[in-house]
């Protein structure tokens, strides 16, 4: 996972995959996902419930807490958007992680 | 989903009216939606979570789901049961589970479910419970298992 953290054309893959997993989405694979289009409404098409997934997703996944809509929008805004978000949120994690450390 | 076996149901009875039943004199089938609301709001009562005491905590919970599957009519007259009982999905999600029983031989005459997500009164959704919310919300749900 940290390896993937790191690179981000494997974090947007894995993404896009995980997206179609939680969601069950049919006919929707990983390459007709455009990494800088909306995921929402006019892009993939998904709704605020859809976010309710992926959110729970995420933080089982990640470890990264979502804590509401507004912070959902902005991290949803696209899988550029959402690799950027998640990078951010795990680096931050870490130094958290060090500090509580020693 | 936790199986209806280990889940506490809540009941409350309800009289058929004349003006419920269609042209065949069978239960109109929106009315056993109304019968979901009657218990859904006795149990919601029990544990302080009705929608304005909802509202008092800055939140609201619209119902993004319903279905129903009917298996037997009530007629004019006849007793029914309403059963309810609530689970939480592991998404910030509210999901009731109701029967409609025919009072006097407990057949079940339809099942369903609803599923509302919460909202804060500004419009925005939660994607996790807290505060006196969590609190009454797991009072609830602690109810509800057995």
């Amino acid at each position: 996972m940290k390896e993937m953290m790191h690179d981000s054309v494997k974090l947007r893959g894995f993404l896009k995959e995980m997206i179609i997993d939680t969601l069950k989405l049919e006919d929707v694979s990983a390459e007709d996902i455009d990494d800088d289009a909306p995921l929402f409404k006019e892009g993939l098409g998904l709704d605020s419930i859809d976010a309710l997934e992926l959110v729970v997703a995420i933080e089982k996944i990640f470890n990264v807490i979502i804590e509401d809509e507004d912070v959902g929008k902005e991290a949803f805004g696209s899988i550029r958007i959402l690799a950027r978000f998640l990078q951010k949120e795990c680096s931050r994690l870490d130094k958290d992680t060090l500090s509580a450390a020693g | 989903m936790p199986p209806d076996e280990e889940m506490q149901w809540f009941e409350v009875e309800e009289t058929v009216r004349f003006n419920e039943v269609d042209e065949w004199g069978m239960v109109w089938y929106g009315n056993y939606l109304a019968w979901f609301e009657i218990g859904r709001m006795a149990l919601l009562k029990a544990f302080d979570l009705l929608p304005r005491q909802m509202v008092a905590l800055g939140y609201v919970a619209p119902v993004v789901n319903v279905n129903c599957d009917y298996k037997q009519s009530a007629r004019t007259g006849d007793r029914v049961v309403i059963r309810t009982t609530v689970y939480k999905p592991e998404i910030a999600a509210l999901i009731f589970k109701f029967e409609i029983l025919r009072k006097d031989s407990r057949e079940l005459l339809a099942k369903g479910e609803t599923k509302q997500v919460l909202l804060t009164t500004d419009n925005k959704m939660i994607y996790r419970l807290s505060g006196e919310l969590e609190k009454r919300v797991a009072v609830l749900l602690a109810n509800c298992k057995l």
